[in-house]
């Protein structure tokens, strides 16, 4: 597969390229794009469960919220934090069209068995983990533990109960440590 | 470890080794560029190198649209030779009468194609004898034919670089021929 291009690490301030996208400049969009791009990608990419056409439509769509709502946007937050927010509501709804569930040994609404914490891990086998969860839990566990929301955040996010991202993640751990177990590695696709 | 849901240093470890930032394909940037365009959140720019340096159209293409430009001349017999209103008409409840069938709807195509090109053919013919309002109107109607045909022809296959270039070389001319303004204005959809 054909590599994508580095992240643009210039320094004009991305309020300054929204301006220029706002007044049409496709070089300042690209580089907002080059900027972006990789990190939400990646996010993406875990949200959707490791398809990366998926998550490539994902991106997709998220660029287009973002360049209709730009004029709207009032920079309270990062560009960045902004965009991943639209990527998330963009993942969910198409987890939602699709009506993907994973092929796992429990759903979202079966509890994973217990599983005591994992003391050895590798961050491919976690990657592949995470890509095998239910999407209720894969989506608050990448939230929570791999991009450093709060579950207030979360919640606010997901517009769901902060109590509810916490049940979630409790379930997504032990889910995680389930498959990865040493007797459980195996079923990982 | 008080609370066994809680990451052990491992876990946490092989969450924080997880990467951040992965970049997509690069066909994937032209792709969002172009859905932008076409939803107008981008204008559609001039023709451009792959290095971004604007170019010439290619030599072919340049003599497709001035033939066509040529033939467009004359434009008074347009309305005779297409025929009436009624006529039109006719011809678009034949088009909506076949949705679904897809060959059918093919076959309305190549025929409205092959009466577009024998209207500027005819249009070719008899334009010594119209005045250059008559002409002017005659080709703008032809070419407001072109580009959305061009434009439709896009949205059937994002990817045609004949229609691409066709919307490009269309788009330099008009700005060519727009009056330079004091700001620069955009259309928002």
């Amino acid at each position: 597969m054909k590599s994508g291009v580095a992240p643009d690490r210039s320094d004009e301030p991305d309020r300054e390229l929204a301006v220029r996208v706002l007044a049409g400049d496709e070089p300042a969009f690209r580089r907002l794009y080059q900027r972006h791009t990789p990190r939400l990608f990646q996010l993406a990419l875990r949200l959707v469960g490791g398809d990366t056409a998926e998550a490539e439509d994902v991106v997709q769509d998220t660029w287009i919220k973002a360049a209709e709502k730009l004029d709207t946007f009032r920079w309270e937050s990062t560009f960045g934090t902004w965009l991943g927010a639209i990527g998330i509501n963009v993942a969910r709804e198409t987890a939602r069209r699709h009506g993907r569930r994973r092929e796992v040994a429990w759903s979202d609404e079966v509890e994973p068995p217990p599983a005591a914490p994992l003391e050895r891990l590798e961050p491919v086998d976690l990657e592949r983990a995470i890509a095998a969860l239910p999407d209720g839990y894969r989506t608050v566990l990448i939230l929570h533990d791999v991009e450093g929301y709060t579950h207030e955040e979360i919640a606010a996010e997901l517009g769901v109960a902060a109590g509810t991202t916490k049940s979630q993640l409790f379930w997504a751990r032990r889910a995680v440590r389930a498959l990865l177990a040493p007797e459980a590695k195996g079923q990982i696709s | 470890m008080n609370d066994p849901n809680e990451l052990s240093l491992a876990e946490r470890r092989a969450f924080e080794a997880l990467p951040r930032e992965r970049p997509p394909r690069s066909e994937l940037e032209d792709r969002v560029v172009v859905a932008l365009q076409r939803r107008g959140l981008l204008p559609i720019p001039l023709a451009r190198s792959a290095a971004g340096a604007p170019r010439r159209l290619t030599p072919w293409l340049v003599g497709a649209l001035a033939a066509s430009l040529a033939l467009f001349v004359g434009g008074f017999a347009m309305g005779q030779y297409v025929g009436s209103r009624s006529g039109a008409a006719a011809a678009l409840s034949g088009v909506q009468a076949s949705r679904g069938d897809v060959a059918e709807v093919a076959a309305h195509a190549e025929r409205a194609g092959v009466i577009y090109v024998a209207a500027l053919t005819a249009l070719s013919r008899l334009s010594d004898t119209a005045d250059a309002p008559t002409r002017a109107t005659a080709r703008q109607a032809a070419i407001t034919a072109l580009g959305a045909a061009a434009s439709e022809v896009a949205h059937l296959a994002p990817d045609d670089p004949l229609a691409a270039a066709v919307l490009r070389g269309l788009n330099e001319r008009e700005q060519e021929q727009r009056p330079a303004p004091s700001t620069r204005s955009v259309v928002w959809f």
